[in-house]
């Protein structure tokens, strides 16, 4: 019977990739599925956003994603990660993921890397053409920030914290680096405090918080890590004369990685590396904040 | 799960998230992403609802699928994998239509929440009307390739899904189908009603042939003449492509005036030897040659398959290979004939399959604000529940998830929320008759389900089987109705009532409408007035065909988009010209291209409700803080 339509046989999609991914081909064409397939992606953090990263983007059919993680499974990956089975052996985190990740999609190269990316030489960023970072520590994301800028690899930091969340792109390299923008106070003297969005201060209060106690606040701490998170942000919002209650909302729903919020975050991530492997970059802003209270999701230039 | 571990959430909001019940409409796009949110999040008591089941075309996004559960219960399958990162978690699955009357208000008064994760304009308004019902707030949402929204609904709060006018699915005339088409679609809705003819329940009111088949007096339906040669694919091919052309050039007054004239092809088409046909690219557009040897080898596959057929009746299917083929030879080779340009495969089938673009990434952010909602419903902060809606694009501002300005209050007028909803109906009471109004207006046209009507206090329509009023074949004005007459209309299913006012206008002419319905008389008499002062001078197709008899009016839904068909809320009047094509400059134009003939205008309604929504955002985000 002929009423198959095949490829030419020169290595092109075959007819099954074509059905599995025709309803976003019917988005972004054939083309720039061709070009999603030749992404190969470094993902460090298999938390919860790790989780929504690497489904989104096996979805998708890139290349090949690594998925790096030098962690152990713990209790709160229960309220985002769902690429971990409940019974699961495998207590390193990227392993544990990597059986229900590749079965999201068989095209694509899954790798699992437990070595911690502050073992690894400079270089190695280099062999990939994306890196997602999720999870680290403050320091470790303004060395990659500076090392991705240099190697010309584009970059994407992320992080969730309870049902806030943010990320930081580095996809053309003209931008201010990440710790230029988060940890060098070089936002206060660049810009009008008027200018600053709201979500910058609770996210640069956050980071400290990380760099001075070397961790996120915490559910079982969760009264002490907010005084400590006000001791921090109220002293910039006296100097920039801003009331120091707009956050009150904001300081209960901050603790682990929720998965509403990993959700979008790790959506909006995986949709704008999406956009970039086609050549389509959201390349005017380099920071988005979604702020839970407001409901809103925006990009920024800082 | 999140609300299992003391300290995530305010110990009063833990408690609503493991205690309260909620029901899941639809196990799709959208559906997977947010049971596994809800899952997460720690909501123990879940029930989940879907009719469908798993298809290929699915995996690129319903995460909770793979290739080995295709063809099984997209609900049962979902249930099953999220058990798998939390097996503490009570979820019923059903696999069923949420409108079946099992589904009743005794099933919904046992939630606190309905999520709707749906793909269709008939379930949402039915859930809406449950929800009301039972007042149980309601979570709507959707998504269209890079977009979507979520809306809150609950009764007196806020808007419906009702409330506002929806946008009609794209009809075309009759006449353009059959004798001028103008565009590919045109022939694309013609070959699918050729399909229905030839191979399915021919419908008699709207048939495409146009000559006496077997050359005697004694007219034929297209299937008989089928039938008598053998499905022949030769003879097909000639009778459709030649003959039924010559036919429509043989009537003079046709194609006066600007319309193309069919163009025959050279006979020496239609003689050549059948040549297996090739396989190609379906992103290229093929040549008349090929569509030929396309046409003539699924004739062959499809009249096996009619054999094999139990009613001997074949219903059109996207997903059917040899069916797309047929509707991909045959559109083209008739837009060879009328001059237009001819598609490729995967064009065709977008157009003919009414196929929206879906992706997991719309679908994961459209999720997570579903359950960012859900959470403020639960804990009763209504005013933080504005519409919110996701962009293609960042505005201006750097906004792609934006908000409505302000939680939207009930239309007062809303035929469905609004406790004096009344509508007026303008019909031919001597045309209609009691069924049709029964099928087409209150089934088809308002959604219902089982409705009973009194006139002025007498029943002629009764939703219980075992009233026997005989009144189904009688005209309306022969059941009682009479100009002025109230309908008092319920339906006691979906408990939902209407009133409505009857204006008996005379159907003059076959190209007026069969029915007009207005939220009032006064919109009715503008309508009246506008019609004589610029008589259908909008409407294009309507300038071009006036002359002629336009009979029927072909809605092109007759394949249900499957994925997310996303009904926008749009105002129409609001839309304005300037600010259309300034979205489109801002967009991505090769989406647009996609969608653009099959659901420009809700894409463009929606990015303008965006748009809308983000332009006083500053001044409400001042208010707050103030």
């Amino acid at each position: 019977m002929a009423s198959e339509i095949t490829n030419n046989g020169n290595g092109e999609m075959s007819k099954e990739e074509r059905k599995v991914y025709d309803r976003q081909i019917r988005l972004w064409g054939y083309d720039g599925q061709k070009k999603l397939r030749e992404i190969k992606v470094l993902l460090i953090g298999m938390q919860g956003l790790g989780a929504e990263i690497a489904k989104n983007l096996i979805l998708s059919g890139v290349n090949s994603i690594t998925l790096k993680d030098h962690t152990e499974v713990s209790i709160l990956d229960c309220c985002s990660q769902f690429l971990i089975p409940r019974d699961s052996q495998e207590r390193n985190r990227a392993k544990a993921s990597m059986s229900a990740a590749q079965k999201l999609n068989p095209n694509v190269k899954v790798i699992v890397d437990t070595t911690p990316i502050e073992q690894n030489v400079d270089s190695f960023v280099t062999s990939f053409d994306v890196v997602i970072a999720t999870e680290c520590s403050p320091t470790t994301y303004k060395r990659l920030s500076e090392l991705c800028r240099k190697a010309k690899v584009k970059l994407f930091i992320a992080d969730v914290y309870g049902l806030f969340g943010y990320f930081f792109q580095d996809v053309n390299f003209k931008h201010n680096l990440y710790g230029e923008v988060f940890l060098d106070n070089k936002i206060y003297t660049d810009s009008l405090p008027a200018k600053i969005p709201r979500a910058y201060f609770l996210t640069s209060a956050l980071l400290k918080f990380q760099s001075e106690s070397n961790r996120k606040p915490n559910p079982d701490t969760c009264e002490e890590d907010v005084d400590e998170l006000k001791s921090i942000l109220n002293p910039t919002l006296d100097q920039l004369n801003i009331s120091n209650n707009i956050f009150d909302e904001y300081y209960g729903e901050l603790f682990c990685e929720l998965s509403p919020t990993t959700s979008i975050i790790g959506a909006m991530v995986s949709q704008t590396a999406i956009k970039n492997a086609m050549d389509k970059p959201i390349e005017k802003y380099n920071v988005f904040f979604y702020d839970h209270i407001e409901h809103e999701g925006q990009f920024h230039l800082l | 799960m999140a609300a299992a571990i003391a300290g995530v959430f305010q110990p009063e909001m833990q408690n609503l998230i493991k205690e309260s019940k909620v029901l899941l409409v639809g196990a799709g796009g959208i559906g997977c992403e947010v049971l596994k949110n809800l899952v997460l999040t720690g909501f123990s008591e879940l029930e989940i609802i879907d009719l469908d089941t798993i298809e290929v075309s699915n995996l690129n996004r319903q995460f909770l699928f793979n290739k080995e559960s295709v063809g099984k219960a997209k609900s049962h399958v979902a249930k099953t994998s999220v058990l798998k990162f939390n097996p503490n978690v009570n979820i019923t699955s059903h696999l069923g239509d949420i409108m079946d009357t099992k589904y009743g208000v005794a099933f919904f008064n046992k939630f606190k929440l309905v999520i709707n994760a749906l793909d269709n304009k008939k379930a949402r308004s039915h859930v809406n009307r449950m929800c009301l019902s039972c007042d149980i707030p309601l979570i709507e949402s959707g998504t269209m390739g890079y977009s979507g929204q979520v809306e809150f609904i609950k009764k007196g709060v806020s808007l419906c899904y009702e409330c506002l006018p929806k946008s009609e699915p794209k009809s075309y005339p009759m006449c353009t189908i059959r004798n001028t088409p103008k565009e590919p679609i045109h022939c694309i809705v013609w070959a699918k009603f050729l399909f229905g003819q030839l191979f399915g329940e021919s419908d008699e009111d709207v048939s495409v042939e146009q000559t006496v088949y077997d050359g005697t007096e004694t007219k034929v339906s297209a299937r008989q003449w089928a039938e008598i040669i053998e499905y022949d694919p030769k003879k097909l091919l000639e009778k459709i492509f030649y003959d039924d052309i010559k036919y429509l050039l043989s009537m003079e007054s046709m194609y006066t005036g600007k319309k193309v004239k069919p163009v025959l092809l050279e006979p020496s088409f239609f003689e050549t030897e059948v040549v297996e046909y090739r396989h190609v690219l379906d992103s290229e557009v093929l040549t008349l040659e090929q569509c030929k040897s396309m046409f003539l080898a699924c004739i062959v596959s499809i009249k096996q398959k009619l054999d094999i057929c139990q009613n001997k009746c074949l219903v059109w299917d996207k997903d059917d290979d040899d069916f797309m083929n047929f509707v991909v030879s045959s559109s083209n080779i008739r837009s060879a004939i009328f001059n237009i340009p001819l598609k490729s495969h995967f064009d065709i089938k977008s157009l003919a399959g009414n196929i929206i673009p879906a992706i997991a990434t719309a679908n994961a952010i459209i999720a997570g604000q579903i359950v960012i909602h859900a959470l403020r419903i639960l804990s009763g902060k209504y005013e933080r529940c504005q519409s919110v809606f996701l962009r293609e694009l960042p505005n201006h501002k750097g906004q792609i998830l934006v908000k409505d300005k302000f939680l939207q209050k009930p239309n007062p007028k809303c035929m469905v929320c609004s406790t004096d909803g009344e509508i007026v109906l303008s019909i031919d009471i001597n045309k209609i008759t009691v069924k049709q109004f029964e099928e087409l207006i209150l089934k088809k046209k308002l959604n219902m389900v089982a409705p009973d009507v009194l006139v002025d206090g007498r029943m002629i329509i009764s939703s219980d089987e075992d009233d026997e009023l005989d009144l189904y074949e009688k005209t309306l004005a022969e059941a009682g109705v009479n100009h002025g007459s109230r309908f008092s209309v319920d339906d006691y299913f979906q408990n939902y009532s209407i009133k409505i006012m009857l204006q008996h206008k005379e159907k003059a002419q076959e190209e007026d409408p069969d029915f007009e319905i207005f939220g009032n008389l006064e919109e009715l008499n503008t309508a009246e007035k506008n019609n004589e002062a610029e008589p259908e001078e909008n409407d294009e197709d309507c300038l071009i065909e006036k002359d002629e008899s336009c009979v029927e009016r072909v809605d092109d839904d007759l394949s249900i988009s499957d994925e997310q068909a996303h009904d926008m809320v749009t105002d129409k009047k609001q839309e304005d010209d300037s600010v259309i094509k300034e979205d489109m400059m801002d967009s991505d134009p090769e989406v647009i291209k996609v969608d653009q003939e099959i659901s420009n205008e809700e894409i463009l309604a929606m990015k303008r409700k965006a748009d809308e929504a983000s332009e006083d955002i500053n001044e409400a985000k001042k208010s707050r803080v103030d």
